[in-house]
């Protein structure tokens, strides 16, 4: 549950490829020009926004899209065609079920332990009676999900989302959530288990692995992402504000869950017993 | 998420808090009000989205829920934001108009995508003015999605003002989008009246 669609649509491509052309995109474009203090009500949307490398972002913008267009979509069309949606769902809960060590260490970090509790559960369960994570077991017997990622760690400790970013490949970001999405891949196991040329099978699985939670991702957002472009008036300005609600509703979601400790045989305090 | 049981120590308290200083009865009441508000308005729209009939007998039928149950003119003037102070009366109408009209494509365009949908009802809580109902929506091949209404004036005429899935505000993000369309537009409401034009030309 709680898959959104803007949240993080990634994919991998060639990175020298991507670097190159970084570095001619860089090149051209400049910075948003800051309305004049005779305007405050300009002002006022300026800083609101808060996206100061708009003209930059526009253009990762318009190169995902022509990306997403010709790679991304077509193959989630595809999985969608192929494969029953049964089977999209066993393959969506593996995916999950491999990144929950991640999500359990940003539970902790986030010092949040019923969730790092239900993490814990959930892959306990998952991986045995949900058969390797093809069945989410845990969600039937109370044990929900839920997200938890770096960059919601960092929030969580107070540190600034800062101005919005749209990064080639991965799509709308700040440097929050940037920073967090590199220090999840630190924090993966997965990561580091089997690297190099002497691990065919496992680089393997790594990139399948990625590529498959990209057209996963993309799968699920189909249709609103198809909404969404045909009924904005400005696609970029309405993935940003997305974007950043959703982020923010996430965070606060994790913020107020304050579910008490105490264990189930104890006897327990009134009010405090459940979220 | 919504249906587990909700109450935990600070919604206690602010429940005490709200107990002790306002008139309890009054104000449990507008929450209950809004809750059976959008009750009846999502029984209606699932009643039509998933009930027999032509996509034009839909659309019409949803243009009637939509007229008497959405404060879209509110809905509309939030949109515009601060232009809609430098728009003229005409272009006010005009804009008003439209807006209807692509709120109702925007919406029916949706339908059949939402064939077989059902929701359950959550928690609803009174907030100044307006309350907050949670669902929690089911769709066929989907994750359930959470969503909050946001429903104005709750005991005396109720009228949803804004849908919030997933933490994302409608109203904040078409506001956005429209800020987004006219600051590149040097803030011409003209350009944002003639895209909307188009927009709903567009779609038929």
């Amino acid at each position: 549950m709680r898959s959104f669609p803007y949240s993080r649509l990634s994919f991998f491509g060639a990175p020298r490829t991507l670097a190159l052309l970084a570095l001619v995109v860089f090149g051209l474009s400049g910075c948003a020009t800051k309305p004049p203090a005779s305007d405050p009500d300009a002002l006022a949307d300026y800083e609101q926004t808060n996206d100061p490398l708009e003209p930059t972002n526009r253009v990762f913008y318009a190169v995902n899209n022509g990306l997403d267009t010709v790679i991304l979509r077509p193959a989630a069309l595809a999985y969608r065609y192929v494969l029953p949606a049964p089977v999209r769902d066993g393959v969506h809960n593996v995916l999950t079920n491999i990144g929950s060590p991640i999500q359990l260490a940003n539970d902790i970090l986030e010092a949040k332990p019923r969730r790092a509790g239900d993490t814990t559960m959930r892959l306990l369960i998952n991986t045995t009676v949900g058969v390797l994570g093809i069945f989410d077991v845990a969600t039937k017997w109370g044990y929900p999900n839920h997200d938890a990622d770096f960059g919601m760690t960092l929030a969580l400790w107070g540190v600034p989302e800062g101005p919005f970013l749209f990064l080639p490949v991965l799509g709308p970001s700040d440097p929050r959530d940037a920073a967090g999405f590199g220090v999840d891949i630190a924090l993966d196991p997965f990561t580091w288990i089997g690297t190099g040329p002497n691990h065919p099978g496992w680089t393997a699985f790594t990139w399948s692995r990625y590529a498959l939670n990209a057209i996963d991702t993309r799968e699920r957002v189909l249709d609103s992402l198809d909404q969404i472009k045909k009924t904005a008036l400005d696609p970029y300005a309405t993935f940003r504000s997305l974007y950043r609600q959703h982020r923010h509703a996430q965070i606060e979601d994790a913020r107020n869950d304050n579910r008490a400790t105490i264990p189930i045989w104890f006897p327990q305090p009134a009010n405090a017993s459940a979220k | 998420m919504i249906n587990r049981p909700v109450t935990n120590r600070r919604h206690f308290l602010t429940l005490a808090a709200l107990v002790a200083v306002a008139p309890f009865p009054a104000w449990a009441q507008s929450a209950d009000k809004a809750a059976a508000f959008v009750k009846s308005t999502g029984d209606k729209l699932v009643g039509v989205v998933n009930g027999p009939g032509s996509a034009s007998a839909k659309r019409t039928e949803m243009t009637q829920i939509i007229d008497s149950d959405v404060d879209v003119e509110g809905i509309g003037r939030f949109c515009l934001g601060r232009y809609w102070k430098q728009a003229t009366t005409d272009q006010q109408k005009q804009y008003l108009s439209l807006f209807h009209e692509v709120l109702v494509t925007n919406i029916t365009a949706k339908l059949g995508e939402y064939k077989g949908v059902s929701f359950t009802m959550g928690r609803s809580k009174a907030q100044d003015e307006e309350a907050v109902v949670s669902t929690t929506v089911m769709r066929p091949n989907n994750p359930p999605t959470a969503v909050d209404w946001i429903i104005a004036n709750p005991s005396a005429d109720p009228k949803i003002v804004d849908v919030v899935a997933e933490g994302t505000s409608l109203r904040l993000t078409q506001r956005q989008d429209y800020a987004s369309y006219l600051t590149h537009n040097n803030g011409s409401i003209d350009a944002l009246i003639a895209a909307m034009k188009n927009q709903v030309s567009q779609s038929g």
